[in-house]
């Protein structure tokens, strides 16, 4: 022992039990902050592996001619430079390739590093302006490979002849339109373009800038050098944001937000490190008063102190980082599982070093900040303490309990909690600092909901549409189909256009089986589906103020004749656009019957649409192969649509979010659950030796139980009201400026929230009382004896 | 040479009803090497004043001079400091720290203190506290005079101008009493300690120079132990 702080060190071992609590709060503290970083790092790193996928590295695009781009791309915050142009995006300029409209893209081959679904999956990059890379669709319907040639066939009636040197994977755009599609090298794509008149098809130049540039000050640079306008300049906004360059307000606005919440955590770390500090000082007045009757001056007291919870860091950091690492494992793991093909770049076993060093340098400052008023307390122990022999075993009473209202051990429960002013405006104040905090991280979810819209159950993965809304896909077609090998699902829908009665407008009519009537039934405002799903009328659907309410009739001409049907019920909402005109803006009433009344009303069977949902384990030469029967009953005059990727996208944003988010909101309420039962325990363990001393005057243990559950409920009651004085203003503050301001929705009293982190609360006092309690029963009664 | 003066020391606990005098303008001086001893009835005072002497406790009045330095003219921090350069305590229930060994507990003081303990001396004090082959064992593995005697090694180890002991004989049986008082009298011999302690024990104050007895706050001198024995 060279020094006095050594004496840390040699008690450590012994105190190992009564530094348990503190222990426990520093590791729960950096448990919940290596977490939170841990999951916004690994979300982060989620989002810029999906960006990169579906939107690419770029950071910017410059329309510049061609002296200009040469001396954009010599600029040397400039990393990468290309060009890339297309034509005939919308697939009806006339670039035909065997008769199909052929979108054409060309670039350089740098593009590819920039753009994912730029890549050639097989075979090459174009070397020459006669050769061409053909996507997935050419060659599953053409059955084209590298080495032979395509001909394509320019609106001007000219043919190309272009030597295939490879295969390009389908991106979620060309699945979705079962669209072709060649790629050339710029020089063939001046070529090509060079017969084309209009001015707007200009090369675009893509660029991704050096690291730690500052991207938006070179963007302006750029666009003053060569005077683009805004039109001109295009930004990758996605990958931007999740570089933190972007200078978009709003999502400044989120990044403040994510701050403010990381400080309420270590605000909540700190005040329950320093309960539980704050109770272990008081328990060792004796021991203070000692050191300062022994000559320890306050200072040397207060780094005693410090030093002794630094010391508790050296373990309850590395366990409360590693803990905290394991869950985010577990996490990702779910995601992965989730969305297997989304997020094969996210390590399982990613260790996240910003995750863990702010668990660290947080578990350090908060138990610093904590330390400081129970060391401060510490110090201020008179040396007298130690010379007289009762120290710290009497807690100076100021009040007297009140016993008129309540019966006498209610009384001295609540007298307990409400005792000394400090300790319960300590105790509720942590309280209420969970359902703040819940109430305020709550909102992100609501942002959640309205930013990203989450698949639908009824989103079809390959459907099959006939452009002319006839019902002419055979009703055999789905029955076939639903015995392949792959095919979870399949269902139709057939549809139909009747004028109404009158006033000369149309109403639709379209069919739903058993499964999509059950899937509607969450958006059901009135009346009944299973009339409906009997035949016994129609559903309508809820649009602009139109709807026939349940008990009327639609009353539709079918040629000369009327047919009077039965409303039963209204939906708010359907997945589908039909009777919607995007750009009159005119609205068709819809209404939705079973398939059996929609075959009696037309007398048509077959289906207008056919939806295919398919296993997750299918395989491409599993869809190919249904392709091929869809192909075979309807033959050309279907739309067939892939949608696959396009749905494995929309899945992985919403789930690694969610994942995020809804964790992040489990945090919390695992923070107000620990905290109540490390403030409860503390509280008996400090009056054990009065509740010995009870026991011992004859008090009951029921009695002695009603007394501690009675301290709690007063703290968890007072914590609760102050929670949601402040945290419910807040939820307004914060709904308002991440909501209202962008979707226009009105902020209402979070109730859902308020019950869940209320239930969490009262869930964790009963808990809490639970185990000291147990412990009471225990407790000898003659404690006080000893 | 005179170490201790105390003037016209005055102590009021509480207000109104509550009020206690606890000392009424107590004065007198102790010379270096001596050794005094309190007694006096319970609640008469005896605490409190030496609590005041050893800067723990704030007098209400008078002054107490250590080594001719003012007491209550100093701040709380260099009142600290000077207290454990010169003042040693010793408690009627021992007070060693768990955690540390007979060794570590008598050094201690010295490193709060910032200093290297002198070997020598502690193994000198071992000696003479016959706790050599028990410098390691914790105050939980030793009887009380044992405690005891630690303790007395942990006031003496800074060569302290004055060491007060309340009690020390307290928790102890006559034995261990007896080896107390004989060790704190062989060190005020030997070391030229002076030495206030109180005791309810008028047997102890056999071996004692000087004798005082507070009575309702106010002290009066009885003389030597051997002058009391006699009367
Ligand atoms: N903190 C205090 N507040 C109020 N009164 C006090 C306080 N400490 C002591 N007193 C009172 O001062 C008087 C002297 O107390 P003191 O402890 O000095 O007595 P004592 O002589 O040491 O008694 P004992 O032999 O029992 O230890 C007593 O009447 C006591 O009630
Ligand atoms: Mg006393």
């Amino acid at each position: 022992m060279k020094h006095y702080l050594d004496l840390i060190k040699i008690s450590a071992g012994q105190r190992r039990k009564e530094n348990r609590m503190t222990r426990l709060c520093i590791v729960l503290a950096v448990f919940l902050v290596t977490v939170i970083f841990g999951m916004a790092d690994m979300e982060m790193r989620a989002q810029r592996i999906q960006a990169r996928k579906t939107d690419g590295s770029w950071h910017a695009a410059f329309q510049v001619e061609a002296e200009q781009g040469a001396l954009l791309s010599a600029r040397p915050e400039i990393r990468r430079a290309a060009r890339y142009g297309t034509l005939n995006y919308h697939l009806k300029d006339g670039y035909l390739l065997q008769g199909t409209e052929t979108g054409v893209c060309g670039f350089d081959l740098e593009f590819q590093e920039m753009i994912p679904d730029a890549r050639v999956s097989e075979g090459t990059f174009p070397e020459t302006d006669r050769e061409a890379v053909v996507n997935e669709n050419i060659r599953a319907r053409l059955g084209t490979g590298v080495g032979d040639t395509v001909e394509l066939t320019t609106p001007g009636g000219d043919t190309k002849q272009y030597l295939v040197t490879g295969i390009a994977e389908n991106t979620a755009l060309t699945a979705e339109l079962d669209a072709f599609c060649i790629f050339l090298n710029v020089d063939g794509f001046l070529d090509l373009y060079g017969e084309e008149d209009s001015a707007d098809q200009e090369l675009l130049y893509y660029v991704e800038f050096r690291p730690f540039c500052r991207i938006q000050q070179a963007i302006d640079e750029i666009s003053r050098q060569f005077a683009l306008s805004p039109e001109q300049v295009r930004q990758n906004a996605k990958v931007l944001m999740l570089m933190f360059q972007s200078g978009d307000l709003y999502l400044m606005q989120l990044y403040l937000v994510a701050a403010v919440l990381a400080v309420l955590v270590v605000i909540a770390g700190v005040f329950m490190i320093t309960a539980s500090m704050n109770s272990q000082v008081a328990e060792r007045t004796g021991f203070f008063g000692l050191l300062r009757c022994l000559g320890a001056t306050r200072r040397q007291v207060i780094r005693f102190v410090r030093r002794e919870a630094l010391s508790l860091c050296r373990t309850a950091i590395p366990v409360g980082a590693a803990s905290g690492v394991l869950v985010v494992w577990v996490l990702c793991g779910m995601l992965r599982l989730m969305s297997p093909g989304l997020f094969e770049g996210l390590p399982v076993f990613g260790v996240s070093w910003p995750g863990i060093a702010a668990g660290a340098v947080v578990g350090l400052i908060t138990v610093l900040l904590a330390a400081g008023a129970p060391a401060r307390r510490a110090s201020r122990v008179s040396p007298l303490t130690a010379v007289s022999g009762n120290a710290g075993t009497v807690h100076a009473a100021k009040k007297t309990a009140g016993t008129r209202f309540f019966r006498i051990e209610t009384a001295l429960g609540i007298h307990h909690a409400l005792g000394s002013r400090k300790n319960f405006f300590l105790v509720t104040g942590s309280f209420a600092f969970s359902i703040i905090l819940f109430l305020a991280f709550s909102t992100a979810i609501d942002f959640m909901h309205h930013a990203i819209t989450p698949l639908r159950p009824s989103a079809p993965d390959l459907y099959l549409l006939r452009e002319d809304q006839t019902n002419e896909i055979p009703l055999g077609l789905a029955e076939e189909l639903r015995g392949y090998p792959g095919v979870k699902r399949v269902f139709g829908r057939s549809h139909a256009e009747f004028p109404l009665e009158g006033e000369g407008q149309n109403v639709i009519v379209l069919s739903y089986d058993i499964q999509q009537f059950q899937w509607a039934e969450g958006a059901l405002i009135e009346g009944s589906l299973q009339d409906a799903v009997d035949g016994k009328g129609v559903v309508s659907v809820y649009r602009d103020g139109n709807m026939s309410a349940p008990g009327s009739f639609v009353k539709i001409l079918m040629g000369e004749q009327e047919q009077e049907v039965p409303v039963t019920g209204v939906l708010g909402d359907v997945p589908y656009n039909y009777g919607l005109d995007a750009d009159t803006g005119q609205v068709t009433d819809l209404v939705i019957c079973s398939e059996e009344m929609f075959q009696r009303l037309t007398g048509e069977t077959g289906y207008a649409v056919l939806d295919v949902q398919l296993r997750r384990d299918a395989t491409d030469a599993q869809v190919q192969e249904i392709r091929r029967a869809m192909e075979e009953a309807c033959g050309s005059d279907v739309v067939y649509s892939d949608r696959r990727i396009r749905n494995q996208e929309t899945r992985g944003a919403s789930y690694s979010m969610s994942l995020f988010l809804y964790g992040f909101l489990a945090v919390i309420a695992l923070i107000g659950f620990f905290n109540i039962i490390n403030n409860i325990a503390m509280s008996v363990s400090a009056r054990m030796r009065e509740y010995g001393a009870m026991r011992a005057v004859g008090m009951s243990t029921a009695q002695v139980t009603r007394m501690v559950v009675s301290e709690t409920m007063t703290c968890t009651v007072f914590g609760v009201l102050f929670g949601c004085m402040a945290g419910i203003p807040l939820n307004r503050l914060l709904f308002r400026w991440l909501v209202t301001s962008r979707w226009g929705d009105a902020w209402s009293v979070p109730g859902r929230e308020l019950m869940v982190i209320v239930t969490v609360m009262a869930v964790s006092a009963c808990l809490a009382s639970a185990g000291p309690v147990k412990q009471v029963r225990k407790l000898p009664i003659n404690l006080l004896t000893k | 040479m005179e170490i201790l003066k105390v003037e016209n020391l005055s102590k009021v606990y509480g207000t109104g009803e509550a009020r206690v005098e606890a000392l009424k303008k107590v004065s007198f001086s102790m010379e270096k090497g001596q050794f005094g001893a309190v007694v006096g009835a319970s609640g008469s005072g005896k605490s409190t004043l030496l609590n005041c002497i050893g800067g723990l406790d704030e007098a209400d009045g008078g002054k107490v001079f250590l080594s001719g330095r003012d007491l209550f003219a100093m701040g709380e921090n260099e009142r600290t400091v000077f207290r454990r350069r010169n003042i040693g305590f010793i408690f009627q229930a021992f007070h060693l720290i768990p955690e540390l060994d007979v060794e570590q507990n008598m050094i201690f003081p010295l490193l709060l203190d910032g200093k290297k303990p002198d070997q020598e001396r502690v193994e000198e004090l071992l000696e003479v506290l016959g706790l050599k082959d028990r410098r390691r064992h914790l105050p939980g593995q030793l009887s009380g005079g044992q405690q005891q005697r630690a303790a007395i090694g942990r006031a003496l180890i800074t060569h302290p101008a004055l060491v007060l002991a309340d009690e020390p004989t307290g928790n102890l049986d006559s034995r261990s009493s007896q080896d107390v008082m004989d060790l704190l009298c062989r060190a005020s011999r030997h070391y030229q300690q002076t030495v206030l302690m109180i005791t309810h024990n008028r047997n102890l104050t056999a071996s004692a120079d000087r004798v005082f007895q507070v009575m309702d706050g106010r002290l009066k001198e009885l003389g030597g132990g051997q002058n009391e024995t006699l009367s």
